[in-house]
């Protein structure tokens, strides 16, 4: 901390500069949050926070390094001040695997007479698959809090799987910290529609020595406003958390976000989603379907779409004039049409059983003129 | 300059001069529109043709309003904009881009690339722009910053086939599945890192 500055300065500072300053490239960008909140640690009085939470966060295709602050001030007049860097470095990504080791370190101080700090490392493996994934990790590290440092050590592993734009994560950690050994079970559910992001986990901490027990769950909501605003509303109750420092409790927050770089949020796309020529998965959550695109022989391109449980299914496009397209059953059970398709950036969207207009998964799903979305592919 | 008059034209709305005067040799297509849509969108798609610009796509964007039971002047909004989109385009990339090239150009202007890349992708590449084009519209409205997604692609673009910059592509969204930045907090998210970065407890 700057001597002879208080540290709500220093902090509104920082968050000045990375609402106003230039980033020095497009791939840094930075938030403000400004906040108020109550909490209630297990075993004190509830209390209400107003709060300061500058981040920024820079990415490069290899890897990602982010920091954020916090500056709480609490009803007593006591503040709390939390600091957090971490970075990831990802290995060449292979048909199915892929590695990260992740390094951070945080401090955390309270008043004047609390005050933490840890330095982990983790490493991952991934193994994604079309629409889902696990991992296998393990951590390493140091945590002190205000005395000799204690070692860490933790191992997890997780599970997750995409349905529309759904998505199920499960985890399970074992981790020692010093003498102190648990083990988290838990569960996150998170999804996302437009400017909303919903994002709810609940989990149990058992076999517990040290570490406490019970039930926890916490929820958030993102939910955009402009491109360079958002408002968050986060609550839920959270466990001891030994590495950070932090102590079981109870919040509620609600915080006006403040971004330095505009959202590049007006499309999103299947991650797994083939641009041509391949198998679609996961996808929308708009979309019960999943579109293939196969290059033909003569100039024709096969559009293939999956559609589970469809008794007509229908497709309109720039190349079908916009008119509806009555797809023909194959006998796997998928819907298909050939058609010639000129070179080039498409845009169609699918009806399945004479419902909306829909993205099918498989296409590059963009905001379009009026107020819908519509799916985009690229013919060479 | 032509396409600045273009914008300039388009922005104030040309809809008062023409409609004035039927539309020629009106696309039969758009027969589709409402009747009161249906001369605007017409005067606009002749004011672009005579700047030189394709209609077709035009047409496409009024039948997909359509579609989509879009208001009129919602559709009217959107060809309008479009023409703009393709007007840039075409100053970036050349009175000789091709129709495709042009609508690829203009998604990836309107997705956030410079027109700075554009120009640069038409000296780096001899071959049609139009996958290079698609793939950096796509990457960029994927999330991947504007200038790195722009940086991949013009290294690719002097010698790389069509069909390496769709594995490229691929590639990246494996990465993006895999829980590479940006994306990855977006969409998966069980990166490591990316834990840290959500709403949590004072």
């Amino acid at each position: 901390m700057t001597p002879g500055k208080p540290a709500w300065v220093v902090l509104a500072g920082a968050a000045c500069s990375l609402v106003s300053a230039r980033a020095p490239a497009a791939q840094t960008t930075g938030t403000v949050d400004l906040g108020v909140s109550t909490v209630r640690y297990d075993g004190f009085l509830a209390s209400g926070a107003a709060s300061l939470t500058p981040a920024v966060r820079w990415e490069s295709p290899r890897g990602l390094v982010s920091a954020r602050g916090t500056y709480l001030r609490f009803e007593s007049g006591h503040r709390s001040l939390q600091g957090l860097v971490i970075g990831s470095i990802f290995t060449p990504a292979t048909s199915h695997w892929r590695g990260e080791l992740t390094a951070s370190t945080g401090a955390s101080s309270y008043a004047d007479f609390a005050s933490f700090w840890h330095a982990i490392a983790e490493a991952r493996v991934h193994l994604l698959g079309e629409d889902r994934g696990a991992w296998i990790g393990g951590t390493a590290g140091r945590t002190s809090y205000g005395g000799p440092a204690r070692p860490i050590a933790a191992a997890a592993v997780g599970a997750w799987a995409r349905r529309g734009e759904l998505t199920l994560l499960g985890s399970a950690n074992r981790t020692f910290v010093g003498d102190t050994a648990y083990t988290d079970l838990a569960s996150t559910v998170r999804w996302r529609r437009g400017p909303l992001e919903l994002e709810a986990d609940i989990g149990a901490r058992v076999w517990s020595d040290g570490g406490g027990r019970g039930v926890y769950g916490e929820a958030n909501a993102t939910v955009t406003l402009g491109e360079r605003t958002a408002l968050v509303v986060a609550g839920g109750r959270y466990p001891t958390d030994p590495i950070r420092g932090s102590i079981a409790g109870r919040y509620l927050g609600v915080a006006f976000r403040i971004r330095r770089a505009p959202l590049r949020s007006l499309a999103t796309r299947d991650p797994r989603a083939p641009l041509v020529d391949g198998r679609a998965s996961g996808g929308s959550a708009s979309s019960a379907a999943q579109l293939e695109i196969k290059p033909d022989t003569g100039g024709v391109t096969r559009l293939i779409v999956h559609a589970p449980g469809a008794t007509l299914v229908e497709l309109a496009g720039d190349f079908t004039d916009w008119q509806p397209i009555a797809l023909s059953r194959a006998p796997d059970g998928s819907w298909e049409a050939a058609l010639r398709i000129a070179s080039g950036v498409h845009r169609m969207d699918v009806r399945i059983d004479g419902a909306g207009w829909i993205v099918p998964t498989g296409t590059t799903r963009v905001v379009d003129d009026f107020d819908g979305e519509v799916g985009i592919f690229a013919i060479p | 300059m032509i396409p600045r008059l273009l914008l300039a034209a388009l922005a104030v709305g040309l809809t008062g001069t023409v409609l004035a005067r039927p539309a020629a040799a009106q696309d039969p297509r758009l027969e589709r529109l409402e009747p009161s849509t249906r001369p605007l969108v017409a005067a606009l798609i002749d004011s672009a043709r005579a700047f030189g610009l394709p209609a077709e796509p035009l047409v496409q964007r009024a039948l997909e309003g359509t579609i989509k039971g879009a208001p009129g002047d919602r559709i009217v909004a959107a060809v309008r904009r479009l023409a703009a989109d393709l007007g840039r385009a075409r100053e970036v990339l050349g009175a000789a881009a091709s129709l495709p090239e042009l609508e690829a150009g203009a998604a990836a202007l309107r997705a956030g690339a410079a027109p700075a890349v554009l120009a640069e992708l038409r000296r780096a590449r001899r071959q049609p722009l139009t996958v290079p084009l698609a793939v950096l519209a796509d990457l960029v409205a994927s999330g991947v910053p504007a200038d790195s997604a722009a940086a991949a692609v013009l290294a690719l673009a002097a010698t790389a086939r069509d069909a390496d910059l769709v594995e490229f592509r691929r590639a990246v969204e494996r990465d993006i599945a895999l829980g590479a930045p940006p994306a990855a907090a977006a969409s998966v998210r069980v990166n490591a890192a990316a834990r840290e970065a959500r709403p949590g407890p004072p």
